[in-house]
């Protein structure tokens, strides 16, 4: 009885830490991009800078665009994929990657739109009521 | 008005759950029969009053009435009669009705169906999960603290602030916003019911595992609430199956998984409500487990209420790409989960003393001992999950602003356990139906395990596997199906009606060969240059122009009209065009493109769309949708999607000149595209980025001549783009007549629609057998139609499906087995009864 007992709570501590561990390890705070010049990966969060060049380029088969992260900072991010689906409609951006010499190289990209359920802003309001 | 009365049903409604939740519990501990006829009666009102307030709702929205903000924002008048029905629970308001009026519907069953002892607790607490899912959308205001959000409140309720309510409170849009283009679609039209159907009957074991600690009968209750908590996760594991399906046909998500919170919300009470079924099994076989039965019949609720908290309260928001808007819920919801927890676990604890614990350990080699490391090992896989999927809550235990998890961190957890799994299943199914040592187990495992060795051998050379991880999984998801499969053999010889267990087994390990597959050796289409150029990337030998090596490799293709490709060196492929229609979506392009295998095989068509979503663009701004084509086959499956094209770049490049022309109101002249040629025949002339060849005359036919026609002729011209390659020969006709003595000339233009061009055969020119044409279109910069392909070859997810369709089987038949069980007892129970 005690054994098992103690095996069993063995096994809960280090199920528990081995989880704690990996969870730790895979997780990653949000940085912005002067943070990320110094990192191997990292989480930027931002809104697209429509006013600076953006586009799909068919010779280099590369989406780019350039960002402000949540502290102003504008970099230019490419990304290898098309133009993800809900591109400008998204209120904030979330690109995973790496950043080299001053430009993002995104691996993979996160699109926070108002809502998949269609909330509504005030602008769409107005337009409804010239419509 | 019409509002006003939905909303004071609603209203009703949740006052009726209240009177029946306390009239539930005062029966329950008075053991007052009559008291229990009153609260049935009241429950009855309860569903009634709903149902009519449902019912104004959808009258609401099948009538367009956009004062009401819930009308506005979820349809439109433009939509079909369908999507117009399933707005009513495409909302996060609607939704919680719907849960709602399931949930009304299983307690109708409950009344009928459940034993005297527990009848009174278990209405009692589903009443109170009632009054909590009431209260998310009474609506109501109390010295300025909002209880739940009212899908009949108006436009102006919502904004009153906005300046067009300002002005005129009575403003009613004269459209609605439109249900998103995603979910305009029939998967999703039935997912949402499946799911809360699922929710509903999973409330069941939480209420029947409360009244056993009420009633301190701990023994009993297993037995009704079995088939439910079976039906609840066939209807659970049906909607994440109808989820995932549709995020792999119609969302570009690129696969039906993708550990995303929403999706983690639906499976994980799934495995932890499967861990409860193993736990009430051993219970009602050998009056063992009552302890983990409760406890994970409790958590199973726990954990849908918890998951309900992550997606509707706005903690995901950053996170999942479709949890709900936050409606201010976050306190209520947490009050939920909270008095759910502390209601479930409390009374747990609290018992914990009197619930029965078995007088000797089970030894290892026993059913209850391996059918609980089953359920055990269910229940680390739910938590391991529910762990990641509340990263932005426990992460900030490790990190400021934390990130979601890695894929790799469900992946590295999940892939032992699942091994691990799937070799107990084995074990613990044999065990289950007869005693064995360990000699004579080993001896009865022979067979499959040989069967196993050959299936797994041939499985990793055929699949060129080189990872000994995955062969381990291979071997082990070989052995479930093999070693499950030899009980199947026996009881389908024996007792055909106990199949559903070994089914489920045999289906779970189906599931792991299938995701193994289309998961790890999935290969992107690419054409013969994306290919060396990622191989070369592999080898390191790329570098961008400020010298740094490029990592990402391409995993798309270019095809140009016409122009066939080599794709994966099995195909070739050419795109032969695209065709634009208003049906079912206005502006949707369907792309044709021709697979033709190398190897001889017939060719084949594939058709993926792309379309404007309705909803979010406007006249200045088109928002593109791609609804990708999946070619399903047994061996493997085809995903391709066109993520860019030449139509598409055009429109977007219209928009914008629209707007910008726009201010200057037009006073630019539109650029000319007419250009005249002048030919003698066998002549060639270069015309921009195409060559004219005018090859020879040709007789017109009397009936294409207008009347009184002098000279008729038509000329031979071929049109060839010189970059590309491909031409076009039309012969444009020339004629002269006279009309009421005066000459006329009859020349109309022949098109070229793929490259929008008209070709008019405009004077003849007779001393030198010349002719003149006109031309209208792009001549100069002129672009041959193109797309831009991403595509995928996934390998057996039809096995997938076939496990998910196994495990459905599966637990279809154990609801019918318990389930007559069950009708037997209660037929013996109520005899007993009327001979009292």
């Amino acid at each position: 009885m005690n054994i098992k007992l103690y095996l069993g709570i063995g096994a809960i501590v280090l199920f528990t830490s081995l989880l704690m561990y990996n969870f730790g390890n895979s997780i990653d705070t949000y940085v912005n991009f002067i943070e990320a010049e110094h990192r191997p990966s990292s989480h930027v969060v931002g809104v697209w800078d429509d006013s600076e060049e953006w586009g799909f380029s068919r010779e280099r088969m590369q989406f780019s665009f350039h960002m402000k992260d949540e502290d102003g900072n504008v970099r230019r991010v490419v990304y290898p994929r098309p133009k993800p689906n809900n591109f400008e409609q998204a209120t904030q951006l979330v690109v995973i990657g790496e950043m080299r010499n001053n430009t993002f190289y995104a691996n993979d990209m996160l699109m926070k739109c108002p809502s998949k359920y269609n909330d509504a802003s005030e602008i769409e309001f107005t337009s409804a009521e010239e419509g | 008005m019409t509002g006003t009365i939905g909303h004071i049903f609603l209203a009703a409604s949740f006052i009726a759950s209240i009177a029946a939740m306390i009239a539930y519990s005062y029966a329950a501990y008075s053991n007052n029969k009559k008291i229990e006829r009153v609260s049935n009666w009241l429950w009855g009102t309860k569903g009634v009053t709903l149902l009519i307030s449902s019912g104004i709702l959808i009258y609401l929205i099948m009538t367009h009435q956009f004062q009401y903000y819930y009308v506005w924002n979820y349809t439109s008048l433009d939509l079909e009669t369908q999507y117009l029905f399933s707005a009513f629970y495409g909302g996060q308001e609607g939704s919680f009705m719907l849960w709602i009026i399931c949930s009304f519907v299983v307690g109708i069953g409950l009344i009928k169906w459940t034993r005297t002892p527990y009848k009174a607790p278990v209405m009692a607490v589903m009443a109170l999960t009632q009054v909590f899912l009431l209260s998310m959308v009474v609506g109501w205001n109390f010295f300025g603290i909002n209880i739940g959000a009212s899908p009949f409140r108006t436009i102006a309720m919502e904004m009153p602030n906005a300046p067009f309510i300002q002005a005129n409170p009575d403003f009613v849009p004269a459209d609605g916003s439109g249900l998103n283009d995603l979910l305009k679609s029939p998967w999703m039209m039935i997912h949402p019911p499946i799911i809360f159907v699922g929710f509903a009957m999973m409330t069941v074991p939480f209420a029947f595992a409360i009244a056993s600690l009420w009633t301190k009968t701990y023994h009993e209750w297993i037995k009704p609430a079995l088939p439910w908590t079976l039906a609840a996760n066939l209807s659970l594991l049906t909607a994440i199956f109808l989820g995932g399906y549709w995020a792999y046909e119609t969302l570009s998500f690129g696969g039906y998984w993708a550990w995303d919170p929403v999706e983690n919300a639906s499976l994980v009470p799934w495995l932890i409500g499967t861990a409860g079924i193993h736990a009430m099994i051993i219970q009602r076989k050998s009056s063992r487990a009552h302890k983990a039965s409760i406890f994970l019949s409790i958590l199973a609720y726990i954990a849908i209420v918890y998951q309900t908290f992550l997606t509707r309260s706005g903690v995901l928001g950053e996170q999942s790409v479709h949890s709900f808007v936050d409606l201010g819920l976050y306190g209520q919801l947490l009050l939920f989960i909270l008095v759910m927890t502390f209601l479930g676990i409390g009374f747990y604890l609290y018992r914990y003393r009197e619930l029965p614990s078995p007088e000797k350990e089970s030894t290892v080699l026993s059913r209850e001992f391996m059918t609980f490391t089953g359920s055990m090992l269910l229940l680390i896989m739910g938590l391991v999950i529910i762990f990641g999927t509340s990263s932005p809550i426990i992460g900030r235990f490790f990190v400021d602003n934390p990130t979601p998890p890695e894929i790799s961190f469900y992946n590295n957890w999940s892939m032992p356990i699942a091994i691990i799994m799937a070799f107990f299943t084995v074990i613990g199914q044999h065990l289950f139906w007869k005693r064995y040592t360990w000699e004579s187990l080993a001896g009865i495992l022979v067979v499959p395990l040989l069967l196993t060795s050959i299936a797994s051998i041939l499985s990793i050379i055929l699949g060129d596997v080189r990872n000994i991880y995955y062969m381990v999984f291979i071997f082990a998801a070989w052995f479930a199906v093999f070693g499950n499969g030899a009980i199947l053999f026996d009881l389908l010889k024996r007792k055909p009606k106990l199949i559903g267990g070994s089914l489920n087994h045999i289906g779970f390990g189906v599931l792991l060969l299938g995701i193994i597959a289309s998961s790890v050796y999935t290969e992107p289409l690419l054409d013969q240059r994306a290919a060396d150029y990622n191989a070369r990337i592999a080898q390191g030998d790329v570098y961008d122009e400020e010298g740094f090596p490029v990592t990402q490799p391409v995993e798309m293709f270019e095809l140009e009209i016409d122009r066939p490709k080599l794709i994966n060196e099995r195909w070739m492929v050419t795109y032969e065009g695209y065709e634009v229609s208003d049906s079912p979506r206005p502006g949707q392009q369907s792309y044709r493109v021709r697979f033709e295998p190398v190897d001889g095989g017939s060719p084949f068509y594939m058709d993926p769309v792309v379309y404007p979503m309705l909803t979010t663009s406007s006249r200045d701004n088109i928002e593109w949708s791609v609804d990708p084509h999946v070619r399903s086959g047994l061996l493997s499956d085809i995903y391709f999607y066109v993520a860019g094209s030449r139509y598409v770049a055009n429109e977007n490049e219209r928009v914008e000149r629209q707007n910008q022309l726009l201010p200057v109101s037009g006073n630019e002249e539109p650029q000319d595209d007419t250009q005249k040629v002048e030919l003698t025949r066998g002549e060639t002339v270069e015309a921009g980025d195409f060559s004219l060849s005018f090859v020879d005359f040709r007789p017109a036919s009397e009936e294409h001549l207008p009347d009184n026609t002098q000279v008729g002729i038509r000329a031979l011209i071929r049109v060839e783009n010189i970059s590309s390659g491909r031409a076009y020969e039309v012969e444009p006709l020339f004629a002269v007549y006279t009309e009421e003595g005066r000459s006329f000339t009859y020349s109309p233009g022949l098109a070229i629609d793929a490259w929008e061009m008209e070709v008019q055969f405009s004077r003849l020119i007779p001393e030198d057998e010349s002719i003149e044409l006109t031309i209208n279109g792009t001549l100069e910069d002129f672009e041959e139609d193109w797309i831009l392909v991403v595509a995928e070859i996934k390998p057996f997810v039809s096995v997938v499906w076939l496990g998910t369709f196994l495990l459905m089987g599966g637990f279809t038949i154990s609801i019918f087995r318990h389930w007559s069980r069950e009708k037997k007892t209660q037929e013996n129970y109520s005899d007993d009864e009327s001979e009292e």
